[in-house]
């Protein structure tokens, strides 16, 4: 069936046009503006070369280069074998094992810190260690889906014919898949550079008081020191260093799509031989992903040495159930605002040719922002009379808009293209105008990845804590936030109180995301109607 | 010579295979035929190496290669989609074989250049796989397996897809060849003509099996 082609003649791209002007007002207002008054306003010359001169400064980079080339490097060594299984072969509770290797990346930062705080024997809390095992847990379900979709289009009769030709499993591996899967693991080692790059929670839960990555420096120097303008350098170089990954990443994903020639057969059944290993690693990687959050769970009814629920019942009466509110509601707003906003970028993309490429790409370039950095530019830039914003509850909602909208176009870019062109051309020959087949059509087939990316800006707003912990002020903290300011202090209930808020976290975005899955596989059914 | 006795693979609790026996001559070429999804590509792949045996034995000249690794068997396989590698040029796929035997670069170009020539496609050493026609890239995975000296050929539908003129082109050209080299050849086809065109002789596939009455034509 022929599938949708951008600039198909069929358009008629008033609506799109239309989506082009808000998306751009939007994008314009709360994410270009912020970042050019930081720059504009508050960086001097004298300034850049201050901070520049510094060793700290280079420390910081250093040292945040280093921690996300290591856990880089960690985390492709852990994540194989689950990789090698789930790519290359087919077997019973595949899809289970490839959910629980998602858990990880789907957990809000901070509750991830906090799970390995719990898990964690007390000698290796504010550990390098620490740092990095809480980053190979987030991380995996990027190898996991980044390489492994690339192994299961690695047809297993190339493999065949290796062997056939004399290649032992080695020489295959050598010369075969690796070549093939080269791209795909560069990208996702860069997407995890990047994450790891700008690790903020991770940080400032693990790392303990003498670690400090550039994003926590920024938030440190900004909100700890009242250094704006330092801050403000830091995170235009950081943010540098960021687009540049993003360069790298978009140009090893093209190389992928050259090099490879797709095909459709599943993945082969595990060899008898391999059938021990495969269980063991299965076992391995399910513990490895479900015992933080089972120690979450268990630290959360432990008060000091006994068994108690005391921290549980303080989530109705005290500051908690507020935070509980602020998160709810923000989350809500983010939610309908951010796949509204997506909807009208996909709009845009789909329908634009050039310009919808254009935003496609600023879209992802908007991903190179940091939390921080973004939160930082609302602040500066929304703090005169009128637009005096920066105590409103709303504003956060609006951060965690621009934090995970693009996350939900990735989402309905691809469901949106699978829209067959026949059934726009049969609409339109029975009358219908292109206001009322964009209803008819493509919102009406476009409804379960509506809901997925509903889902997904849901939780990415439940979970997020770069930009919430410079915006939420006291009293309308959201969750996050105040699961890290408990974890500051000390006393075995409010750690107990932050292990609750992680438990409650952990419960919502998992139902949020099993939202994303359902609708998702109910996107893809209805793609293949 | 090939030897197949008895053989059983099984997918979970169905017998694709089901007692196969099989023996073909040094240098003989024979034709295998059956219906869809009665398990012709299931036995080139048991006598591969490729998938698991369950029972029975291959006998491979004088060794016993039941359970022998596929890349140590000698045995080549020219697949009916031919799975050319994608990353390597045309003389890379074509000396792949030498390659992981660890032949030096000098001898790999000149094999690939002779193997080339030989199916008539000299000049195509550097193009992409992903240039080349349907019989084209028939030539290179038929030179890719012959490159490297398999003692057995086996051959997958290798003119499934193919158009009758260059059908009957490359049928000609390809028992041209291995006339010339005396290769012994396995040929699964659901194409009677080609069989016969191709092979010495020609086994109904449910005869393989112990379980109906050898009838060879």
């Amino acid at each position: 069936m022929s599938r949708i082609a951008i600039n198909e003649p069929v358009w008629h791209p008033a609506p799109a046009r239309i989506a082009l002007v808000v998306v751009s007002l939007w994008l314009g207002v709360f994410l270009v503006a912020p970042v050019l008054t930081m720059v504009g306003g508050f960086v001097q010359p004298a300034d850049v070369s201050r901070v520049l001169a510094r060793a700290s400064t280079w420390r910081l980079v250093w040292f945040s280069l280093w921690q996300s080339a290591l856990s880089v490097a960690v985390t492709l060594v852990v994540a194989a074998p689950v990789t090698w299984l789930i790519g290359l072969h087919r077997f019973r509770g595949r899809r289970l094992l490839r959910a629980a290797t998602t858990v990880g990346f789907l957990l809000p930062s901070v509750v991830v810190a906090t799970a390995f705080l719990a898990v964690l024997p007390r000698s290796l809390h504010y550990t390098m260690f620490a740092v990095v095992i809480a980053h190979v847990y987030f991380n995996i379900a990027v190898v996991v889906r980044v390489v492994g979709a690339r192994l299961e289009l690695l047809d297993a009769q190339l493999v065949n014919a290796a062997r056939t030709l004399g290649a032992s499993p080695i020489t295959v591996w050598r010369t075969i898949v690796w070549p093939l899967i080269r791209g795909a693991t560069a990208a996702a080692a860069a997407v995890i550079f990047l994450y790891c790059f700008t690790s903020f929670a991770v940080i400032r839960v693990l790392g303990g008081p003498r670690r400090s990555t550039m994003e926590s420096d920024i938030a440190l120097r900004a909100f700890g020191i009242g250094d704006i303008s330092a801050a403000t350098v830091l995170a235009v170089v950081q943010l540098i260093i960021v687009v540049g990954v993003i360069g790298l990443v978009r140009r090893l994903s093209g190389q992928e799509h050259q090099l490879y020639r797709l095909n459709t057969l599943p993945p082969t059944a595990v060899a008898h031989r391999q059938r021990l290993f495969a269980i063991g690693v299965a076992t391995a990687s399910t513990l490895f992903v479900l015992l933080p959050i089972a120690a979450l769970l268990w630290r959360s009814v432990q008060v000091g040495d006994t068994l108690s629920l005391a921290a549980w019942r303080t989530i109705f009466d005290t500051s908690l159930a507020a935070s509980i509110r602020a998160s709810v509601r923000t989350a809500l707003l983010a939610g309908v605002l951010g796949v509204t906003l997506a909807v009208l970028t996909t709009l845009a993309v789909v329908r634009l040719g050039a310009i919808g490429r254009l935003i496609d790409m600023f879209s992802i370039v908007a991903l190179a922002v940091s939390p921080v950095t973004l939160g930082l530019g609302l602040v500066l830039t929304f703090d005169v009379g009128w637009f005096d914003w920066r105590a409103k509850w709303w504003f956060v909602a609006i951060a965690h808009t621009l934090v995970a909208f693009p996350l939900a176009v990735r989402v309905l870019v691809p469901a949106w293209r699978t829209i067959p062109i026949g059934l726009h051309q049969a609409a339109a020959v029975l009358g219908a105008g292109e206001l009322r087949r964009l209803v008819d059509i493509d919102l009406r087939r476009m409804r379960p990845a509506i809901v997925a990316s509903l889902g997904l800006v849901i939780a990415v707003s439940l979970g997020e804590f770069g930009a919430a912990s410079l915006m939420s002020r006291s009293g309308g903290e959201t969750m996050p936030v105040v699961i890290a300011r408990l974890l500051s202090r000390t006393g075995d209930l409010v750690r107990a109180q932050a292990f609750v808020l992680a438990s409650l976290l952990v419960v919502v975005c998992l139902a949020a995301l099993m939202l994303v899955e359902s609708a998702l596989g109910r996107s893809d059914h209805v793609a293949r109607r | 010579m090939l030897h197949v006795a008895d053989l059983v693979v099984a997918r979970g609790v169905r017998r694709v295979l089901d007692g196969v026996s099989l023996v073909v001559q040094r240098g003989e070429r024979v034709a295998v035929h059956g219906p869809s999804g009665c398990g012709k590509t299931t036995l080139l792949h048991a006598i591969a190496g490729l998938v698991h045996i369950n029972a029975g034995s291959i006998r491979l000249d004088h060794d016993d290669i039941t359970h022998t690794r596929p890349h140590r068997r000698g045995v080549g396989l020219v697949f009916q989609d031919d799975q050319l590698f994608a990353h390597l040029d045309v003389a890379d796929n074509v000396s792949y074989a030498l390659r992981v035997r660890g032949a030096p670069q000098r001898e790999r170009v000149t094999v690939a250049e002779e193997w080339l020539e030989r199916v008539g496609l000299s000049g195509f050493q550097h193009r992409h796989t992903a240039s080349l026609s349907g019989g084209e890239a028939k030539r290179v995975a038929l030179a890719r397996t012959l490159a490297g000296g398999p003692n057995i050929v086996l051959l997958d539908e290798p003119l499934s897809g193919l158009d009758d003129e260059l059908h009957d082109q490359l049928l000609g050209d390809l028992r041209g060849l291995f006339e010339q080299l005396g290769t012994t050849v396995v040929h699964v086809t659901h194409d009677r003509a080609e069989g016969a065109a191709l092979c010495h002789r020609s086994i109904e596939f449910a005869t393989l099996s112990e379980k109906v009455i050898p009838r060879q034509t």
